[in-house]
Parts: C-alpha cells; structure tokens; sequence
C-alpha cells in the first residue's frame, strides 16, 4: 500500500539519521555584553531612600552587580547611600533632576528606579533615551499618563535591545506563577468572581506630613499625589494578582474610599472598598485598609465553574477543585521575589532577552488601580474606556524645590 | 480524509504471543511488505487489542514556543531536541474499550465505547502499558514529553498542527464533555486529538527544560508532578497547543486526564 504524500515529504525532512547534527533554526539571542559577559553590571539607583537601601543590600548580595552611581534629591541620603555602598562621591546626584545628571555623567549600564512612584515614568524613560536596562520599582506611576509612557518606555527598550523589569514580588513566585498558569490554562473553569482584600495597619503611624514641599517628599508616602494613594502605592499588590488571575482590562469600577484615622496634611485614604467588573461577565469585589488593628494580609480568591483559586501573599496559594494543586506557602514572598528579579534582570542582560514580558503586565495592574481610585474619588462608576480616554493627568506642586 | 489512509504493517512477532491475551480481536491483516523493509513514517500496525499505532522515524524539532505565540506560558522555552530512536505511537488515546479489556478484572463485561480512558492515575497508565506489553510481547509505555511534542507537532511549528477547532475538542467547542476519539481531524502523521479531548499523561517528571539542545531527552530525575500534554475539553485552547505543558500530581485521577501508548520500535525491525 503506498505511502501518502505528506507522508513521504515528511519523512524526507525528518530522516537524517539518529546521530544527525542538529540544524535547528533558533538561535541563542546574543550576549549583549559580548566578552564582558561575566563582568559585573554597573549600576545607577535613583532613590535612596527606604527602598533603595534594601534593595541595594539585595543586588550586592547578588554579586553580579557594581552599584556604581546614585541619585535621590536629599544630599543627606545621597551621602549616606554612597558611604554605604562605596559609590564614589563625583558619581552621587542631587536635586529633582537627580536622574538626568546621572544618566549624563555616570557610567553606568543600568538603572534601578527606586524614587517616589510619581517620578518613576519621566526617570525609566529618560533611562531608555539614554540606553540604560531598567529595573523599576512598583506601582509604576500614579496616573493614565504616567503609565502609558512607562508602556512607551518598554517597547522602546525592547526595540533598542535593552531590559526594562518592573519589580512585582508576586510575579516572581513560583507558586503564583504555576497557579495562575493553571487557572489560565482552565483547571478551575470559567471566572466566575471573587476577591481581592489588603488589609493592614498605618505607614508611619503618627507622622505627620509636613506642610512644606521638601517636608512632603521626604515623607511622600503620606501624600496622595507623589505615591498615588494606598490603592496605587500599596495595595497593587492583591490588584495586580486580580488583573493577572482575570488576563483582561477591567471593564468598570465602582466603590468608595475615605480618611478616618489620618489626620492633617496626610492625605492619602484610610480604605478603599470596589467592586470591579471584567469581561466575560466576571466580577470581583476589592476592600483595603491601611489604618487601625485586626486580622491582616493580601489575598486574593477567584472562583470558577469547577474550582477556586486562592493567594496569600505570604501565605498558602493554591488551586481547589477538578484539577487540584496544592500550591505551597510563600513565606519570604517580599525578599525572595525581589532577590528572583534581580537575579532575572541579570540574567536578562547577559543573555539579550529583551522582550520585556513584565511592562504590558504592570501597565495593566496599575491602570486598575487608577480606575479604582477614580471610581472611588468621585463616587462614580467610572469606565475603563473612559479612563483611557480622558487620561488625567495627577500634577503634583513641586514649587519651592531645588532642581 | 480516511480514518485508515496508512498502509498495514504488522509485527510479525506479535503472532506469537496472540494466545496470551484471552479478550483480543482478529489477528493483524497479512503483511502488505516485506519484512525485511525498515519502518518508514506512515506505517501504521494494528497490535493484539486492535489499537492501531502510526510509526515516527528518529528526527529532530524545534520543543517549546516562540515567545510571541499567543496563549504561551514562561515553561515553553524554544530548544533544539534529537530523538535518535523511532517509535510506535497510538493514533488515539487509550479508549475506555481498550483500558476494560486489558485492565478490568475477568468477567467484567466491558463497555465498547470509543471515549477516551480518563481518571486514570499516572501509575495506572504505566500499570496499562505493563500489562498490555505482558500480553502480546511488545514493549508499551508512555511517550516521553519529547516524543509527544515531536508527534503532535508533526512538522509544524505554529501553535497547532492544524487550525485549532478542527483538530481539537477545547473548552469552548466540547460542550465541556469528552467525545469519541477520532472525530477530529488528525494530524500530518494521521494522528488524532493530540490538542485536546483528554490531556495525555507523559513519561516525564515536569521541570523547567534542560538549558541548550538535547538527545532523548526524559525530563529532569527529580520532581513529583508528571507532565501533561494536549490539553483536553476542559482547557482553554491556549493550553492545547503543541508546546503547552500542564503537570499534575501523579496520584490524581482527573476527569480532564487520559494517555496513550508508545511502543518501542521492536528489535527485529530496528535491525533491518
């Protein structure tokens, strides 16, 4: 009996014998740092404050990074940085501009964007224009604007062959990863809702945010305006794992927030409670607090036709139902994931990998914060249409700083 | 196209163990070639239990996917494999028919139906492929993830080895429910469900791939999970796709999870 056709051609193709040399099409992406491939990454941190020193302590650890420049407004933190980690003292920057000055004088092949999130999309792009990898911190802006421009920012990296990370601890876990590949995959069934919650107590209990604009900054996490409110600024973290579990933009948000406790010129929220609408008929509700005492934690649980997916950030993650999983626990989520980025970002710049899967993922998550936000400012369900439309601009009042 | 396009090539060793298997159907059909002639792509054989198997000569592939597939995962890394070794593979999963004649106890009566076997652990899959090699004399076992990658592929390098909702039963065209094997279309080797109807068990622990080319792979020594591969009617189509990996826990029985046979090339056919 003959042989089809396919068959035949097929078998041409594939019959070169059992010890044939490989002839496979993909190519290895080549090592952008050529024979420099095992020297050390010389890096630039813009911020250092709080976060900038911890996560400068973590590329350290690493070893294969030479921090090599930072930048912050304050000269005092500069200081204390660069004595710190042994910047040399022609490379440390000050002012509101502290980014451009370094981007121009130092040597440097990356950057690490560590300043307060409302100057994070003006500083990673200015780090792309320059040819700077880029490693920023989350929530990646404070507005429509400011995230578009992060999005801009990516695909420019990607297309000049440089590595742009957005630092989300969650995406960085395996546990996470593997759940949610599942619940794409479809082993709980269709979305059907769930929930998102972030409770925890207040930053800076009993500080108050000084009225004067060096004042503000310094203590900018109390500030709506430079941080984006609790919702941007912290409690991303549960939204971005809805917005990752649901693999779609929101269609609509509705909700409220207000202040109870903080007081003065704090003026970021007390809480914030949502109700978010995705398509596919999904829904989900969304409540944060980061005042008072009680049970706290980040978690998010998804339920679908034939199963749940429940997150802890911390804590137990895990698939219920048909196609079970029993996740594990991720109990060091907060360092690890970052000690998982940094080590990716490396990774990603000795071997060329620069198609920069975690912007487009991070531009979403925070613009779900933004509609959230708006949705709860005004008291209104707002549209994510809407929102895209409009893209307000969030215009922080600089005056009286030094550039 | 025809269920059966493919020229009948029997083993001719299986003869000899025809009586060791008390529930078979008709022997094979005579030898439509010499059998001196290799195994060449497009040879089908039918064994004892009348399960047709479709012969894939050693050959290499592209594994994984390329980044800008829609629907990857972060598992899928693109990697240069070899498989220097050609093998039998079933042209359907294992039917509840089959699984009933080879694996229910005497006197069961069993239910001809064509559905594919599922909620069968992975040591009862292994325990199948046992028995069913005790019976007729062959070696079965389950396809390593390679070799199912490289047989659903069947030459292709896109996401599908067809357009999806002609070659597989997904969630969104299987009104959630198994359907008989075969009643999509097959592949380029005459192959069919490999996307969907039930997720295929694989020899393999699941682990990232091994970094660079490799040879016969068999996945890494160490791991709980196995690997699944195909996707099924309860999975998205992103998760039926040539290079989509899923894993499950070995000791589940799942409503979603079924196999199919590999059988070695038999020693006098590899010397030929």
């Amino acid at each position: 009996m003959p042989h089809s056709t396919t068959a035949t051609l097929a078998r041409r193709d594939l019959l070169k014998g059992a010890a044939a040399a490989a002839t496979f099409s993909i190519v290895a992406p080549s090592a952008v740092r050529g024979s420099a491939a095992n020297s050390k990454i010389a890096l630039g941190v813009i911020g250092c404050g709080g976060r900038g020193n911890w996560v400068s302590n973590l590329f350290k650890q690493h070893g294969g990074y030479q921090i090599t420049a930072c930048g912050d407004y304050f000269a005092d933190r500069v200081e204390s940085y660069g004595k710190k980690f042994g910047v040399p003292a022609a490379q440390r920057y000050t002012g509101l501009t502290n980014h451009a000055k370094l981007l121009a004088g130092a040597k440097v092949d990356a950057v690490a964007v560590e300043s307060p999130p409302y100057f994070h999309p003006v500083q990673a792009a200015a780090a792309v224009e320059a040819g700077k990898h880029v490693f920023v911190a989350k929530p990646v802006a404070v507005d429509v604007p400011g995230c578009l421009t992060i999005g801009e920012a990516g695909k420019k990296a990607s297309a000049k062959k440089l590595v742009f990370l957005v630092d989300f601890q969650t995406r960085a876990d395996k546990f996470y990863q593997e759940a949610i590949k599942r619940v794409h995959n479809g082993d709980i069934g269709r979305l059907i809702n769930g929930t998102a919650f972030y409770f925890c107590g207040p930053i800076m209990a009993g500080q108050n945010s000084p009225a004067d604009a060096e004042g503000k900054l310094r203590k900018w996490v109390l500030n709506k305006t430079l941080s984006g409110d609790i919702i941007t600024e912290q409690n991303i973290h549960c939204l971005d794992v809805l917005a990752w579990i649901a693999d779609a933009d929101p269609i609509s948000a509705v909700g409220t927030c207000g202040q109870r406790i903080r007081k003065g010129d704090q003026t970021t929220s007390d809480f914030f409670n949502l109700v978010f609408e995705f398509p596919r008929g999904l829904a989900a509700s969304f409540a944060s607090r980061q005042c008072g005492k009680g049970p706290g934690g980040i978690f998010c649980t998804m339920y679908g036709t034939s199963g749940a997916v429940e997150t802890q950030y911390g804590g137990t993650v895990k698939v219920y139902g048909n196609a079970p999983y029993p996740g594990g626990q991720t109990g060091s989520i907060f360092r690890d994931g970052c000690v998982n980025n940094i080590a990716t970002f490396h990774k990603s710049i000795t071997e060329g990998v620069t198609h920069n899967p975690t912007v487009a993922a991070s531009v979403r998550s925070n613009l779900t914060t933004i509609l959230g936000r708006d949705a709860a400012y005004t008291g209104r369900k707002v549209a994510w249409d809407d929102m895209m439309k409009a893209k307000t601009k969030v215009q922080a009042d600089l005056t009286g700083l030094k550039a | 196209m025809p269920r059966t396009p493919f020229a009948l090539w029997p083993i001719v060793a299986l003869a000899a163990f025809l009586p060791a298997c008390d529930r078979q159907p008709p022997p094979p059909a005579p030898a439509s070639r010499p059998a001196a002639t290799p195994p060449e792509l497009g040879d089908v054989m039918t064994n004892a239990l009348g399960m047709k198997l479709a012969y894939v000569p050693p050959g290499e592939l592209v594994m994984g996917s390329p980044l800008a597939e829609p629907g990857r995962h972060d598992d899928e890394a693109q990697h240069g494999v070899v498989l220097t070794r050609g093998f039998w593979i079933g042209v359907t999963e294992v039917t509840q028919a089959q699984w009933n004649a080879v694996m229910a106890p005497a006197g069961t009566d069993a239910e001809p139906n064509d559905l594919p076997v599922v909620r069968v652990k992975w040591g009862q899959a292994v325990a199948f492929c046992r028995t069913l090699s005790e019976r007729d004399g062959n070696q079965y076992r389950l396809p390593t993830e390679a070799e199912w990658e490289h047989a659903c592929r069947a030459g292709t390098t896109g996401p599908f080895a067809g357009a999806a909702d002609e070659v597989a039963w997904h969630m969104d065209n299987s009104d959630e429910a198994l359907h008989a094997v075969a009643g999509k279309k097959p592949n380029a080797w005459g192959l069919y469900d490999m996307h969907g109807n039930a997720a295929e068990w694989c020899a393999d622990r699941y682990g990232p791939y091994a970094p660079g080319e490799a040879v016969d792979p068999t996945g890494p020594a160490e791991g709980t999970y196995r690997v699944v591969r195909g996707g099924s009617f309860g999975h998205f189509s992103r998760a039926c796709r040539s290079a989509a990996r899923a894993s499950y826990n070995p000791a589940y029985g799942l409503r979603r999870v079924g196999f199919r046979i590999v059988m070695e090339q038999p020693p006098a056919a590899s010397a030929r």
